[in-house]
């Protein structure tokens, strides 16, 4: 990634990063972090999912969000990249400040700048399904304008190599990317993120519908990725956080209960909450 | 509903049991055979052996739950501090053997002055006690009480070994004999190492307890 030539459409400084928060922080404090959250909540109608969440994201790290089905981990990566309010009656309220920049002040935030920034990965493996490998990987580049043929070729092939599949399809970018398998399928999805070359990757359980071999390539894909950006994946393997994640936020009934390293999050929790659950003495 | 791996903790919890008993036994009865003059080498040799198989079966049991289960937190510290017990209360084992295999080849020892390797015995009868309760009740506390009783305990061993090095020692009247002097610093030295042990346990009932060492180690 970091060899790779940047395109036209470059995101990396499409809004200046501002002074002041609006909540009073300087920028100083909060650009120690690549992501920080900042008192939010979020609603699908009137049910809230979120509640209060406040969380910093360092640059550089994996950080995993665990806990039971319907604690709002998803909820919480979809208002990341701004894919929360594209569900109907759903709303977020509070901030998320990227580089700085609360990407809900719609005033100076595109939100199509925001989703190019923060690539996401989903839980099934969605690729374009009357798409080549090829068409599925170069699809964001033409969509957003890049016209140059050379370096559509050069993206996609750099993309394929760091999502690990490029040596597996290299022989066969003509072919539909319906047909490889679930685990090929899912590193196509996230070469199709790398192509736009996101600071950050969202991953909503990337490894649920995969076979323990293609879900350990999904790991080290992590562990390598995480060298030039910054992954949030959510995941309901406790052994998986603990593998790949630096840091672990524990979420229960839409609250952030515990944050901090991974290594203490599962050796020595500080919330009895998350210590049972984690055990699997609830969930 | 039970977890799986409850049952698995159970029964390591079971075994660290059994071998809490059975160190404590060793190492008084040999004391008392040190204080008596009784000769039980062979009984305390099967008990330190019994001792070695069930720490191997510790070891055994604590990595299958590990491989099978993935534990965390609590269930994750107090797997690994069953493992370091375990090494302890074999240990107990070894060094009551050691006891009583100084008494089988000094001989009778009957006329020796006993008084330092009793008081010491009488404080490592304590620490072992206490942490077998620090085992029983998890209490967390009791690996700073167990590291000042180690203090008196290592004092007196180096006071002895002092002792018995100054030339003055040559007119002391309980230096005359060899057997005397070399069976005490022997049983001192295993007195000692059982001392250090035992706040290994505490310090392991503190590590499972808070997740941290104790502050003294």
């Amino acid at each position: 990634m970091g060899s790779k030539e940047s395109f036209s459409i470059n995101n990396s400084r499409v809004v200046e990063p501002l002074q002041d928060n609006a909540d009073g922080k300087s920028s100083a404090t909060v650009k120690q972090y690549k992501v920080s959250i900042r008192n939010l909540d979020a609603w699908y109608g009137s049910k809230q999912a979120l509640k209060n969440i406040n969380l910093d994201v360092k640059a550089n790290t994996a950080t995993a969000f665990i806990g039971p089905s319907g604690c709002g981990k998803t909820t919480l990566i979809r208002c990341l990249n701004r894919m929360h309010e594209m569900t109907p009656g759903a709303g977020a309220r509070g901030q998320v400040i990227l580089d700085g920049i609360n990407i809900y002040d719609n005033k100076t935030v595109d939100p199509v700048i925001i989703k190019r920034r923060i690539g996401m990965v989903f839980q099934k493996p969605n690729p374009f399904p009357t798409m080549s490998i090829y068409d599925n990987v170069a699809a964001g580049l033409k969509l957003n304008g890049v016209k140059n043929k050379r370096l559509i070729n050069d993206i996609v092939k750099e993309s394929l190599e760091d999502a690990v599949l490029w040596d597996e399809v290299k022989n066969e970018l003509d072919k539909p990317g319906m047909g490889l398998s679930g685990g090929q399928q899912q590193r196509l999805c996230i070469a199709r993120a790398l192509a736009m070359q996101p600071e950050i990757l969202l991953m909503d359980e990337p490894t649920s519908a995969l076979d323990p071999t293609a879900s350990s390539k999904i790991e080290e894909l992590v562990y390598n990725l995480k060298k030039n950006l910054t992954i949030i994946i959510v995941t309901h393997n406790m052994q998986q956080a603990a593998r790949v994640s630096d840091y672990a936020a524990f979420m229960y009934l839409g609250e952030l209960i515990e944050y901090g390293p991974t290594n203490q999050i599962f050796k020595n929790p500080q919330k009895e909450l998350t210590e049972r659950y984690i055990s699997g003495k609830f969930g | 509903m039970t977890r799986l791996l409850d049952l698995g903790l159970d029964r390591i919890h079971n075994i660290i049991m059994d071998m809490a008993k059975l160190s404590e036994s060793s190492v008084l009865t040999a004391l008392g055979s040190y204080e008596e003059g009784t000769r039980i080498k062979s009984q305390i040799f099967d008990w330190s052996e019994k001792l070695r198989t069930l720490q191997e079966e510790v070891a055994d049991l604590a990595i299958e739950l590990i491989a099978r289960f993935q534990p965390v937190a609590t269930d994750l510290r107090f797997i690994r501090s069953c493992m370091e017990i375990s090494y302890g209360f074999s240990r107990f084992g070894r060094y009551a053997y050691d006891i009583v295999d100084v008494l089988e080849t000094m001989g009778s020892i009957s006329d020796c002055d006993k008084s330092t390797v009793l008081e010491m015995a009488g404080t490592v009868r304590e620490m072992i006690q206490l942490s077998l309760h620090a085992l029983r009740s998890r209490d967390k506390d009791a690996a700073e009480k167990l590291y000042q009783m180690d203090d008196t305990v290592d004092a007196l061993y180096r006071k002895y070994l002092r002792e018995i090095i100054t030339p003055q020692s040559q007119q002391d009247k309980r230096f005359s004999d060899p057997r005397c002097y070399v069976s005490a610093l022997l049983i001192l030295r295993y007195l000692e190492r059982i001392s250090d042990h035992a706040c290994y346990i505490g310090d392991s009932v503190h590590y499972i307890r808070t997740g941290t060492s104790s502050p003294r180690r």
